[in-house]
Parts: structure tokens; sequence; C-alpha cells
């Protein structure tokens, strides 16, 4: 018998749960058509220098890699929004586009549990703009598409790296020793934070500032406690950025839906503005995540200042179920011809389709057709006479 | 309700102690039983008692909300969680470990060196570019040198009575200041913050 296993972390989808999952999507689909969105597919194979190039590198050990019949490095999709932009900045010959995304990507590291190695996505990204107005757009709109999707008790997270890289000016740390002192404030682990700091020699004021991150998180309010904490320019901007945001997304409407966290520093290098983060109740990784990122198409040869989502539809899935939203499974109805008239209930089958009914043609015929399909608990159509 | 996963073993009872003092009703962990989900009384509590390397495992993937757990353990498993307090209690070492008349085997080129903690064995003698072999047990990890099995041992260093029992010393401290964390899942803290963060709150005051 041939090999019918899978590699770790992935997994086949199966009936039930693909057309859940496709059901998703026509939401999602319609969505982002609705608000303006056109969609792109980014090539699944790409050169490895492309993702690998010096800014906004992905870490080498996520990306699959194989080696074309010239030798050269290909990967296979390792992230969309790099793609996206790529073509955003070298194909479309405008200097703004809004565009969305279904599509897999690729993540060779560690799998288990809610991580996949396979990750189906549905994603928008806004280039060519920039501002308050759009990034609260950006989380307006991500709002809109986890209620599109049915889920119920969910937050958007929000951060900004221009905090901390304003509280990384103050401390004059390396950029070496600062992705150390990044991924301990991530994890809100202040001990290691702290030795780090000291081990390099930083001030007080500008240590202590840093090592107040991680408690930085919670309503708006934490806004004006992180403004009374620097004055650093970078920083400072980026507080008063949030807080136009979170004006803007009251008036909006959105009060309640959004909770703030400067703590949050997320490890991809090409953020450079506000982070963002879904959070659901049920679940306990995100199912969002998005962000700023207005230097990431520079690489490609033009600038365009972005912002960006994308969704786990497989989270999301996980997420439903959990909160018990997930749609009934729906059995087509099922005709059964009668024998010698095929033909004719062959366009009894195809008018109904037409009229946008669920149903089946059974291969089976006659009334002992209709009796196995009786057995295995469809509903069916047989008169044993006309059509 | 917020739930807990526990490391069993060395920080059990404190964990619970300390627990207890924050408020948090932990009657049901005292009570004999084969149960694997204890429930407090009054329901606002769940807890889980679970090998220490599976801790960051439960609260990584958000079945658990919070956890105690040593950074020992957070270092080797390395999972994207919380890491919210130092505990302070627990106290121990990382340490390589081995006959004391074979000091000069830590320098020899393939070192044999026996651990439970594999992954922070083998991140440590890349960094010091060092070739060794890594032998991976789950206990007992002393037995190894003495039996010849490796060279030196890497890990935990408590009292060091069991160290000196076997005729072992330190060689070398490699990470001091290893104590009990509370952790937490990242999406909880957020989501669940009304119920968790008084309590962490509560968690640092008794610790200060």
């Amino acid at each position: 018998m041939a090999n019918s296993k899978l590699p770790a972390g992935v997994q086949d989808v199966l009936p039930r749960e693909c057309s859940i999952l496709t059901g998703l999507k026509l939401k999602l689909q319609k969505k982002f058509s609705l608000a303006g969105f056109s969609p792109v597919l980014s090539a699944g194979l790409e050169y490895y220098d492309t993702f690998s190039g010096s800014e906004n590198a992905l870490p080498e050990e996520k990306m699959f890699k194989m080696t074309d019949t010239d030798g050269k490095l290909l990967v296979l999709r390792p992230d969309t929004t790099l793609s996206i932009a790529r073509i955003a900045a070298t194909k479309l010959g405008q200097d703004r586009a809004r565009l969305s995304y279904f599509a897999d990507k690729y993540d060779l590291e560690r799998a288990g549990g809610l991580t996949s190695r396979e990750i189906y996505q549905a994603g928008v990204e806004c280039l060519g703009e920039e501002g308050a107005f759009s990034d609260a757009q950006a989380i307006a709109f991500a709002i809109e598409c986890l209620k599109e999707t049915g889920l119920k008790d969910f937050i958007i997270d929000i951060g900004h790296v221009g905090y901390f890289k304003g509280l990384l000016e103050e401390s004059g740390l390396t950029p070496n020793a600062a992705e150390g002192v990044r991924a301990c404030i991530n994890r809100k682990d202040t001990m290691n934070a702290e030795r780090l700091l000291q081990k390099a020699g930083v001030k007080e004021d500008a240590l202590n500032n840093i090592l107040a991150l991680p408690a930085l998180f919670g309503g708006a309010e934490i806004l004006s406690e992180a403004e009374k904490l620097t004055k650093n320019a970078c920083a400072l901007g980026a507080v008063s950025h949030l807080k136009e945001i979170d004006r803007l997304l009251v008036q909006m409407g959105y009060e309640g839906y959004v909770s703030y966290d400067l703590g949050m520093i997320k490890p991809l290098s090409y953020y450079s503005g506000i982070v963002f983060s879904g959070l659901v109740k049920d679940l306990g990784a995100p199912v969002l995540s998005g962000g700023r990122y207005d230097n990431l198409a520079d690489a490609f040869g033009k600038h365009m200042p972005a912002v960006g989502f994308a969704m786990g539809l497989k989270r999301i899935l996980v997420a439903l179920e959990r909160q018990g939203a997930l749609p009934e499974e729906q059995k087509p109805l099922v005709i059964v011809a009668e024998k010698g008239k095929e033909a004719e209930w062959y366009r009894a089958f195809l008018e109904k389709t037409s009229r946008g009914e669920r149903v089946r043609l059974s291969a089976l015929t006659g009334e002992e057709g209709a009796n196995k399909e009786r057995e295995e608990g469809f509903e069916v159509l047989y008169m044993g006479g006309n059509a | 309700m917020i739930t807990f996963a526990l490391a069993k073993g060395r920080l059990a009872t404190e964990s619970a102690e300390l627990l207890a003092r924050c408020g948090v009703d932990t009657a049901v962990l005292y009570e004999e039983t084969r149960k694997l989900v204890l429930t407090s009384a009054d329901g606002n509590y769940r807890f889980f008692l679970v090998k220490p390397s599976d801790v960051p495992v439960y609260v990584e993937a958000g079945v658990a909300d919070l956890g105690v757990v040593g950074k020992d353990t957070l270092i080797e498993e390395d999972r994207d969680i919380y890491e919210m307090l130092d505990l302070g209690f627990g106290e121990c070492s990382l340490c390589l470990a081995g006959f004391p008349e074979r000091k000069d085997v830590l320098t020899s080129p393939a070192l044999r060196v026996a651990t439970k903690y594999v992954n922070t064995a083998k991140q440590l003698f890349q960094e010091r570019g060092e070739d060794v072999e890594i032998i991976s047990l789950h206990g007992s990890i002393e037995l190894a040198p003495v039996t010849g099995l490796s060279d030196v041992i890497f890990d935990v260093v408590q009292t060091g009575s069991t160290l000196k029992a076997n005729g072992l010393v330190v060689l070398e401290q490699v990470f001091t200041g290893i104590t009990a964390r509370l952790v937490a899942n990242k999406v909880s803290l957020k989501t669940k913050s009304a119920e968790i963060l008084p309590l962490i709150a509560k968690c640092k005051e008794e610790v200060a």
C-alpha cells in the first residue's frame, strides 16, 4: 500500500470542516470586495533572496527552501504581505492600492496545537496611504471582518513600535542588544530585560522607562500614562498617534472593541507604526494580526507606506467551534431517477440547481436506489413517475 | 473562571501556599484524589497538576490561563507566553557538574553531557563554539557520570546534596537565580483581565 501519512504540522481539511472554511472565505471575499479591495494571488514559489534581504529579512529557520534547476534557492511562500508589497511596488504602476488575498503561507519552524506549518490566511493590505485615519480604518475593518465571521467576545489589541523605538533611542543600545530586550519585553519578562539593560550600561531613567513597558496595557487611559513617562519625541509621537486613532475609533462606534498594549513589540522587523492583534476569549492564540509597514516596499524600488492585516481562518474555525457558533451540517436533497427516464430527471436536477437549490442527482436509479439513499440518511426525491 | 497549570514536584507546595495567601481557594489541591482536573468549591478556579515541562505547553495553548513553573523549564521550552512575576521561591541554578579530579574534561574535544535540558545545553555549547555530545535523559541525571555514560551533567542544583552523595561537584554555574515564575497566556491576560490582573497584583504584593 502506498504511504498515506502526512508530514508533521500539516492537516487535510475534510468535507465538514472544508465546507465551513469555504463558507467563511465566501463571506470575507464579499466583504473585501464591497469595501473596495481588489483580489491578488502572489506566486507560491519565490526566490529566497526576496525574503532574506538586509532590512526586512524573515528568519532563515522559518522558510521552506528548495533549489531550482539553475541552482537558485527558492522558498515556499513564507509571508504574503511582503509579496504583495513587491507586486504593488513593481507591477501595478499606481501610487495607491487596496488589495486582498486568500493564501496559504508556510512556516518551517515548530508546529503543534494551534500552530500549523501551513497557515491559511485571509488578508488585506492598504498600500500608498498613511495617517491616523488610514490606521483607524484598517482597525475598524478588522473588527468588521471578525464580526462577519460570526465571532463574539473579541478585542483588537493595539500597540505602536514607535514608542519602544523612542525609548531605545534614549538607551543607546546596539541593534543586537535591542533585539534581545525586545524579545524580553514582548513576553513581559522584566527580569531578564533588566539584566540585559544593566549589562549594556543603560542609564537609570531610560532603563526604568523600558521596564515600565510590559505593564503599559489596558484601555485608552494607559496612553496618557505612557505620555507622562518619557520626553522622547518619537515615543510621544507614537502615543499621540494612538490617541488620535482612539478618538476616531470611538467616533466611528468601536469603543469597547479595542485595547492597547505598548509592550506588544512583534518580532517581524518590517513593522514601522501601529501593530495589532485580534484576540478571542475562547482561544489562546491571536486570530488576526496586522500593522503598519511604511518602508517594506522601498526594497522593491518604490516608497509605499502601508497598513494591513491577516486572519488565520483555521484558528477562527476553532474559536467558532468553542463558541458553539458553527452552522449545522446541511445535507443535500437527493434526486433518484426512474430507470429509463434518467435524462428527464437530469433536466429536473439541472433546473433545481439553477434555482439555487442544493441537490445531488444519485447515480443509483429506481425504487431500490431511492431506498438505499434513504438508508444513508438522505432526503430523497423519487416519485417513480414523471419528473 | 481562572485555570491554573501548576508544576508537580519541588514547586507544588509553595505554589499552592502562595495562591492561598492571594485569596485563591486551594483546598481542593490537598484532597486525596486521582482526578486530573480539580475545581475549587466556589467554582472560581480550576487546577491542572502537570509535569513541569508541560506547564508552558498548557499555558501557550490557552488551555490554562496562568501557570507556575521554574525558570529552568521556561528557558528550555521557549514558549510564546508572558512571564509575569518572579515568585522568588524554589531558587536553584543550572550547572555543569562532574568529578572534581577531572575538571579538564570541560575543554576536551568530544565532551559527553547528560541532561534533561537538551535545548538549553545545545544552545549553550553552540554559543561557546564547542562540539559536544548531548545525551538526553529524563531523571537521575547524576547516574550518568557515575556509570561512565557521560563526562559531565548539565542540571539544576538546589542544595548540592545529591551531587555530593555521588562524589560530584559543580564545575560551573551557568544560570543562577532560577526561581519559580508566574506565567500567563497572551490572550487570557487581555480577554480575562478583570479576573487575572487583580490576582497578579496580589501575588506581586505577597512576593515583594
